[in-house]
């Protein structure tokens, strides 16, 4: 899987944020600035197939002064193709942070867009992060 | 997650050599990125497992007793069809026919059914999630074997041969079985552990493309340049392995290719948006009764399955194994030759794709030899030796 250097520092990625609170998720791929929130992820498996289904491991943590989390949601698009996926991943929470989203699948090879949202008292913040897949 | 591995690295250090060597009449001098993609689309043939969702999957009662259900006419409602009549093993398990003909012709070009058993989803529109469940839907659609679980039961309960492999199969005769619909989905199982027999064997680009892969130059000078110029144009510029993709060369998923979804006067045929509605309502997919997996393993894509608009007028990525055994092509049959079907994407009209569709697909506007050379690929990909032979001759085997 090859990075998206300059998608990943638009979303304001960056492997510990400086600005924000860092997720507890070892082994956490990316860690995100998700507005009043940081979001970090990992895939399993590790390497993100072609039209096989995953599942993302998420752990959220809350900057100063944010609310407490309502939901979270992930899906993706191809935007160069202007399609999402075939499928709505499910998203299960784990512990009070930990979050764990299935049914994920990139049924095509290219650059896909992962998208969280995180809604809490009436708001959504969104993050997105490109993943090219080989 | 994010890093290539250690043996990816490796493994392009070892092909170097590779990339420095020109066409020397053997090889052609193939990219780090064109040699990565070409290894993709093996090894073969793929790991299987047996299926979960059914008990009697990879056992040789089920399988001999399969094949003989595979060509029994009395399954059908005229007593004069079979699965073999339209999936016949001579014509790769396919009737080269446009579309195909059961007790009426139906909308859709028949689907061979070599490699199966790797089926994420089945027929055009992947309306079933099981190859024991997509087995069971030709027997009742009305079109096809027009049969019903009542008939198929009776007949199963009362011909001492199918008696006889169904208690060897599921270990109690079938009239301790009261319910006709269990029965029947029996029957389905049992003819899918057959059909998950029917693999493709290995071919040219098979022995090619491993030898790529253990660096065996003279192994792979083998493959015709022309093959070799057509695996190019496919990995390439062609972007055919987009969505086709993996040792299997599909993706298993569905996309709207600008092909006709009219199926006849003033009819359309709605593909996989219709697929999905009745997969989901189906009492015989994967989240239904009849899984014998209770972990529902198998079940993600069922569960995660998302109807959206863009489905209506999508079809299944059909495999490119055995391609050029396979034709017509297209859901409907209505592209005749394998020449027909690389020209058609090489001036595919974009005025007839869906507004939110594809944006992949563009005209290729490939010359005349890389349309041959395109063909000469895709026929590499066929094995032509298949001599498939019913075992003992179709003659009674259960006693």
């Amino acid at each position: 899987m090859r990075t998206e250097w300059l998608a990943v520092l638009a979303a304001g990625a960056l492997a510990a944020p400086a600005y924000g609170c860092v997720p507890d998720l070892p082994g956490a791929a990316r860690t995100l600035k998700a507005g009043r929130y940081s979001v970090a992820y990992r895939a399993v498996p590790d390497k993100l197939p072609v039209s096989q289904h995953f599942s993302l491991l998420i752990a959220v943590c809350a900057n100063p002064g944010a609310p407490p989390l309502e939901t979270v949601t992930v899906d993706a698009q191809m935007p160069e193709h202007r399609h999402g996926m075939n499928y709505k991943a499910s998203i299960k929470r784990e512990s009070a942070s930990r979050y764990r989203a299935d049914g994920l699948m990139f049924h095509m090879p290219g650059r896909w867009e992962i998208i969280f949202e995180l809604r809490a008292a009436g708001r959504t913040d969104r993050v997105t992060q490109s993943e090219v897949i080989e | 997650m994010m890093r290539k591995p250690l043996c990816l690295v490796l493994f392009f250090a070892a092909a170097l050599p590779w990339l420095s060597l020109a066409n020397d009449g053997g090889v052609l001098d193939f990219t780090a990125d064109e040699l990565r993609r070409i290894l993709q689309h093996g090894p073969w043939p793929q790991a299987w497992s047996h299926d979960p969702s059914n008990r009697v999957s990879g056992k040789r009662d089920a399988i001999d007793f399969g094949e003989q259900l595979f060509f029994e006419n009395r399954l059908s409602g005229s007593g004069k069809l079979a699965c073999g009549s339209c999936h016949v093993p001579e014509r790769d398990w396919s009737d080269g026919l446009a579309r195909g003909e059961g007790m009426q012709t139906v909308d859709r070009n028949t689907p061979n059914l070599v490699n199966v058993r790797y089926h994420r989803w089945y027929g055009w529109d992947g309306a079933a999630d099981s190859l024991w469940s997509q087995s069971i839907r030709p027997i009742l659609n009305e079109k096809e074997l027009a049969s019903d679980p009542k008939r198929v039961a009776e007949l199963v309960r009362t011909d001492a041969e199918l008696a006889c492999h169904y208690t060897r199969t599921f270990g109690q005769p079938p009239a301790a079985v009261k319910d006709d619909e269990a029965l029947l989905v029996d029957i389905g199982k049992a003819l899918a552990a057959f059909q998950e027999t029917i693999v493709a064997a290995r071919t040219t680009f098979d022995e090619f493309r491993d030898a790529l892969a253990r660096g065996d130059r003279a192994a792979a000078a083998r493959y015709s340049i022309p093959a070799q110029r057509g695996l190019k144009i496919f990995v390439g510029k062609g972007n055919c392995a987009t969505c086709h993709t993996g040792p299997r060369f599909t993706n298993g998923e569905f996309h709207a290719t600008g092909v006709s979804f009219f199926a006849g006067k003033g009819r359309v045929d709605p593909g996989r948006y219709e697929g999905i509605r009745e997969l989901k309502s189906s009492q015989f997919n994967l989240l239904g009764p009849y899984n014998d997996d209770p972990a529902r393993s198998t079940a993600v894509a069922t569960q995660h399955v998302d109807l959206v608009q863009r489905n209506f007028g999508e079809f299944k990525v059909p495999s490119l194994r055995n391609a050029a055994l396979t034709g017509p092509y297209m859901h409907n049959g209505q592209i005749g030759t394998l020449r027909e079907v690389v020209g058609y994407y090489s001036e595919i009209n974009v005025d007839r794709l869906h507004a939110d569709g594809e944006q992949l697909l563009k005209p290729l506007k490939l010359t005349a030899q890389e349309t041959d050379d395109l063909i000469v690929f895709v026929e590499s990909l066929t094995d032509f030796r298949t001599n498939w032979k019913r075992s003992k001759g179709g003659e009674p085997t259960c006693k």
